[in-house]
Formats: C-alpha cells, sequence, structure tokens
C-alpha cells in the first residue's frame, strides 16, 4: 500500500467514491428490509410503525409459501443434477487428451453467453411439443443448462490447483479410474464442489426469466410469483419475500467466500 | 554379481526388459532405440542431465507414455501395451505425492484396499512396514504434519508395502537438503539390501549415482551413452561425455602416433606415451587423453614420468585433499589433486611446476564430437 502511486488522488477520495458507489448498487435492495416491517396496508419508507404482519401474511398464504417450497425443491435438484453431470465432466475436460476437448468446453460455458431471454423463448417453443410445460422436472432440466458453467468453472479451477501425481501415483499403485476419481480426486475438490454447488443453488433460486416461461400456476417459483404479485396485485408483501431472499443470498453468498478463502491459503 | 545372474534363465533372474524401445515426438527423438535389462533385486540407477531420456525411459516403463517401437518386457509379462495400472510398479516422486485428505496410515493402507485385501491383513502390514521405517509413531497424522525426509519415507513406505514388481524413483531426494538427503541414501540402500526389491533411481547427481547403485546407465541426448558398475563406469569411461560427467577429468586432445616403444598422443602440450592395451586406435587417428585429477601429482623437471609444465593458477585446500589449477603453454587449465597433509608445503600462486601421471593412469577415448581442446 504505502509504495503505490497515488495520481495526485486521496486515497480517502477513492474510498468515498468506492462507498458511493456499493450505497448506489445497494440501497434499493436494502431499503426493502426496513419497509417489511413496516405497516401491511402500504409500501413506505421510512415506515411509520413496526409489525410483522407482512411476514405473518407470507407465510399463511400457501400461495406465497407453496412457491417459496417450489423454489427450494427446485434449487436442490437443480443443484443435484448439475453436481452429477458438471463434477465428472470437469474432470474429464481438464484430464483426458480428448479431441475436440475445447469446443466440449466451450459448449458447456455457451449457456452463460446466451441471453436468457432467448433461452426461455427456445425452452417454451421446445417444451411445448415435450409435455414439459409446468413441470417442476421441465424448470430444473431448464436451471441446470443454466447452473452447470459454474460448477464446471469452479471444479476445474479447483482442478488445476489438485496436484497430478497423485492421480498419477494412485494409477502406479494399481487403482482404477473410478476409485481414482471417488477417492484421490473428489476430495481435493471439496470445496470447489461446495463452491460451485452454492452458486448453482443461488442461480437457480433467483431465476426469474426462464422460470417466466416454462412455469405455470402449478410450480411457480417464488421469483415468478414476486413478478406477477407487482404486476397484479402490488402487495406489500413482496417487501417481506425480498428481505427473505436477500438473507438466504446473503448467507449463500458469505458461504462461498469462507469457502474460498482456505482454498486459497492452500494453493 | 551380473555374471552369476545371467548364468540363470533369462525368464526367472529377469524383472524389466526393454528391446529397441524408442520415442519419438514429431520429429524430435525423445528416446533413440534402447536395450536395457534390469535383473531382479538389482538397483540400478539412469544417470544423465536433463532432457538426456532419462525421465521419458522412467515413463515408458511405468506406462504414462508409450513407446513409439520396441517392446517392454515386466516380470515375464509383455507390459508394452498394458495400462499403468497393470503393470504392478511403484514410485516415489520428489514431491513426495501422498494423499494430504489421508492420515499417514491410510497412505499406505491405499494400495493395499487396491488390492482388496481384509481389514485385519491391511492393519497388520502397514504397522509393519511403519516400524521397518521406524515411523509408527506418526501413523495418525497427516502428511504435511511431517519434515520432507518424514514424508519421502512414508512415500517410500507406501510403495514396499505391497510388494511391487519394480519400485520406481523419479529424483526422489531432490527436494530436501544435503544431510538429509545423504542419510535417506543410507537409509534407501538398507531397505534395497533387507528387502531385495528391485529398483530403477533417476538422478542428475552423481554422487547419488555413484554411492547407491549396483549398476549405473548413463544417458545422453537419448540414447544410453555407457552403463555398467559405479567403479567402471568412473574407472573405465567409453566417452569424453562419460569421463567428464562422472568425477572430474583432464582431457588432453591430439593425434595418435606410433613411436619408439609404443603408441603415443601428440597433443598442443607435448607428446605422451599411452597404454598399448586396451584401445583400437590407429596411429593419425584423434583421440582424447584423460587423466583423472587425483592420478596427477607435482612432479620435478627430471622426472621419467610424462607430464605437462605450466603455472599454478591457484591451490584449494578441499579438507582431506588439496587441488591445484594449473596453466598450460596452451592457456588450458589442468586440475591436480593430492593428498592433504599437515606440513605439505603448499606451491606460490604463479610459480612453474610440472603435473605427471603414470602411463597406467592415462586413458584414451574417442574425442567428443565437439569437444576439441576443451578441458573438463
Amino acid at each position: 500500500m504505502t509504495g503505490a502511486p497515488s495520481f495526485g488522488i486521496d486515497r480517502r477520495g477513492v474510498s468515498v467514491v468506492a462507498w458511493s458507489c456499493y450505497l448506489f448498487l445497494l440501497l434499493p435492495s436494502l431499503i426493502v428490509i426496513p419497509i417489511s416491517f413496516g405497516n401491511p396496508g402500504e409500501i413506505q419508507f421510512p415506515p411509520r410503525q413496526f409489525s410483522l404482519a407482512l411476514y405473518r401474511q407470507f407465510f399463511s398464504d400457501p400461495a406465497w409459501w407453496g412457491s417459496l417450497l417450489e423454489s427450494l425443491g427446485v434449487a436442490l435438484a437443480t443443484t443435484i443434477a448439475s453436481l452429477c453431470l458438471a463434477v465428472p465432466a470437469a474432470y474429464a475436460l481438464s484430464r483426458s487428451r480428448l479431441a475436440g476437448r475445447a469446443l466440449l468446453r466451450g459448449l458447456f460455458m455457451m449457456p452463460m453467453l446466451v441471453p436468457v431471454v432467448v433461452l426461455g423463448l427456445g425452452l417454451y417453443l421446445q417444451y411445448s411439443d415435450w409435455g414439459l410445460l409446468d413441470t417442476s422436472a421441465g424448470l430444473v432440466l431448464a436451471h441446470v443448462t443454466l447452473a452447470v458453467p459454474f460448477i464446471m468453472v469452479s471444479v476445474m479451477s479447483g482442478l488445476a490447483h489438485a496436484d497430478v501425481a497423485l492421480e498419477t501415483v494412485a494409477l502406479i499403485m494399481g487403482a482404477s479410474r473410478l476409485r481414482i476419481f471417488f477417492r484421490v480426486v473428489l476430495p481435493q475438490l471439496s470445496s470447489a464442489i461446495a463452491v460451485g454447488a452454492l452458486f448453482a443453488f443461488l442461480t437457480s433460486l433467483d431465476e426469474v426469466v426462464v422460470a417466466y416461461f416454462v412455469t405455470g400456476t402449478s410450480t411457480m417459483t417464488l421469483p415468478v410469483k414476486m413478478y406477477s404479485a407487482i404486476r397484479w396485485e402490488l402487495s406489500p408483501v413482496i417487501a417481506a419475500v425480498s428481505t427473505l431472499l436477500t438473507v438466504v443470498s446473503l448467507s449463500i453468498a458469505l458461504g462461498i467466500i469462507a469457502l474460498q478463502r482456505p482454498t486459497e491459503a492452500n494453493s | 554379481m551380473l555374471n552369476a545372474r545371467s548364468q540363470l534363465s533369462p525368464a526367472a533372474s529377469t524383472m524389466v526388459e526393454l528391446a529397441g524401445v524408442s520415442k519419438n515426438y514429431g520429429p524430435v527423438n525423445a528416446l533413440l532405440p534402447v536395450d536395457l535389462t534390469i535383473a531382479k533385486g538389482e538397483f540400478v540407477t539412469l544417470l544423465g542431465p536433463s532432457g538426456s531420456g532419462k525421465s521419458t525411459l522412467l515413463n515408458l516403463i511405468a506406462g504414462m507414455i508409450t513407446p513409439s517401437a520396441g517392446r517392454i518386457v515386466i516380470d515375464g509379462r509383455d507390459a508394452t501395451a498394458m495400462p499403468t495400472n497393470k503393470r504392478g510398479l511403484g514410485m516415489v516422486f520428489q514431491n513426495y505425492a501422498l494423499m494430504p485428505h489421508m492420515t499417514v496410515f491410510e497412505n499406505i493402507a491405499f494400495p493395499l484396499q487396491v488390492r482388496h485385501m481384509s481389514r485385519a491383513e491391511i492393519r497388520e502390514r502397514v504397522e509393519k512396514v511403519l516400524d521397518l521405517i521406524q515411523l509408527r509413531h506418526v501413523a495418525d497424522r497427516r502428511p504435511k504434519a511431517l519434515s520432507g525426509g518424514q514424508q519421502q519415507r512414508i512415500s517410500l513406505a507406501r510403495c514396499i508395502v505391497y510388494n511391487p514388481a519394480l519400485i520406481l524413483m523419479d529424483e526422489p531426494l531432490g527436494a530436501l537438503d544435503k544431510n538429509l538427503r545423504e542419510q535417506m541414501q543410507l537409509e534407501i540402500k538398507r531397505l534395497h539390501a533387507e528387502l531385495g526389491i528391485t529398483m530403477l533411481y533417476v538422478t542428475h547427481d552423481q554422487d547419488e549415482a555413484l554411492t547407491m547403485s549396483d549398476r549405473i546407465v548413463l544417458m545422453n541426448s537419448g540414447r544410453i551413452e555407457q552403463q555398467g558398475p559405479p567403479e567402471q563406469l568412473y574407472f573405465e569411461p567409453t566417452t569424453v561425455f562419460a569421463a567428464q560427467f562422472i568425477g572430474s577429468s583432464n582431457i588432453l586432445v591430439g593425434d595418435v602416433m606410433d613411436q619408439a616403444g609404443g603408441t603415443a598422443i601428440r597433443t598442443s602440450v607435448g607428446t605422451f606415451p599411452v597404454r598399448t592395451a586396451a584401445h583400437d586406435f590407429a596411429a593419425g587417428q584423434r583421440a582424447a587423453l584423460l587423466v583423472r585429477p587425483e592420478n596427477l601429482r607435482l612432479v620435478d623437471e627430471g622426472t621419467a614420468l610424462p607430464n605437462i609444465a605450466g603455472q599454478i593458477e591457484d591451490s584449494i585446500v578441499m579438507g582431506g585433499v588439496i587441488r591445484h589449477f594449473v596453466r598450460c603453454a596452451d592457456k588450458s587449465v589442468i586440475i591436480v589433486q593430492e593428498l592433504n597433509q599437515p606440513g605439505l608445503p603448499r606451491p606460490q600462486r604463479g610459480s612453474l611446476v610440472r603435473a605427471g601421471w603414470s602411463t597406467a593412469h592415462g586413458r584414451l577415448l574417442p574425442p567428443a564430437p565437439s569437444a576439441e581442446g576443451t578441458q573438463g
């Protein structure tokens, strides 16, 4: 820090600018927190009286907590399915000398680059043929395509740090490829996998565009329900929902940070 | 020892046999066709500079790469196309390659679990091998909590425990400091002698090779330069490269000529008689005369020994020995090594001396391709 060139800018000035940007980005999300504890009859900031009525309303309305359960279920299924797909794929792509490896890697990453609206529309058209519209399985499938790249990125960077000599020595000792994967590779990847899994869970939990296309009344996830609540009823309950979602997302993000720290210390 | 073995039937005494094994990457030859046999219980060292093909040879035997041509037989089975995990080998790496997520016990138990042994047998075998390396007390610790020397002993124990046909060691002591390295050399030698394991050791360290090996295979630019017991490589090198890579050497390049009483070599610093036996050089051929520093000594002017005149450039005391650097008339430097004794007069820097040797200690070699006039 002491040796860094200052370019004539006061360091305090820089941090004031930085914090202003953070506040500009964060305040709209944070402002819903006090609102969610306000009067259920109005959306107002600052709230004139403190109450838990909005939360009571949320948990007593099956349309709300039902969509929360749907969201959690879909996110969990998405995470598990993406792990089963992405972890072996990342291993194969980083350790094999397969022809067209770069192309395959690109294909796995593609869902990150395709605009989600395009993806949503494509899935909508395809699902209507397959009868997957308004099914949890269809939504999970859609979310898996979005979540896989996150796990791939995390696990591949974990594999880049893992010592290949350990796999070589296990192979020379006579271990099968399968045993090496489970006993040697996976334990080294535990934190990379956990980080990827949390990203996958969060991706699915927050996803609204694709879900809006492929879900219906029986499979409505929480973000979709919130979106329609804004459009059709403008219920102040969404302040409570937003607060809940923010808390969940924040704790997952903190979890990711906590998991990433020891990996960096190791490498 | 080798002769005694070769009288047995080849199948029973041979652990590894390479016949015409080569490896090339496109137009680049990593290894030219090599024939190599390793006897059961033998300690063979692949010695050579980096890029000499020793690691390629090791990886070919381990099955990490497939040969471009040739045949590999391990323990009587054709292993040329056999996958690595079916070859029944063990390997010790420079960076230990112990599983960080397993305890020492679990690390050593791993190859036994691979072989589907019972829990009781695994426990018995692991404890036995931990006793052998005197590290029973660290069984429940993680490898990262141990010193480098301890980790390398664990790594060795992990090989010994399942009795592989051959243990490959890839510069296993490269990461350790000098004292520890010497201790480990003795430990590995002890284990080799006690257990009769066949070992293939890769190093670029000539002292390590000389200390430990039954046989040294000296590699240079993708082929075997020379192989034999350490003494043979030291005293009877067949090339200038071998002479310079193992031990230190003085090389005098010149033309072979016949003279009264035998053969001689005419160099830029004089004409010297050479042993007539043990070489097949014709008069007029280029050749290199090797004299080891310890076979040279400072002599008086009237000596009958072949000798070179020069000026003392420096004298360095290295404990038990003293080394004189003598600059000759053609500006090249030769090294004379004498045993140090209390009260030994040290020649003054710049004084004129003669370095002489007995003809029996000179060895005639074919000249190195590009080593005209160089000294090593």
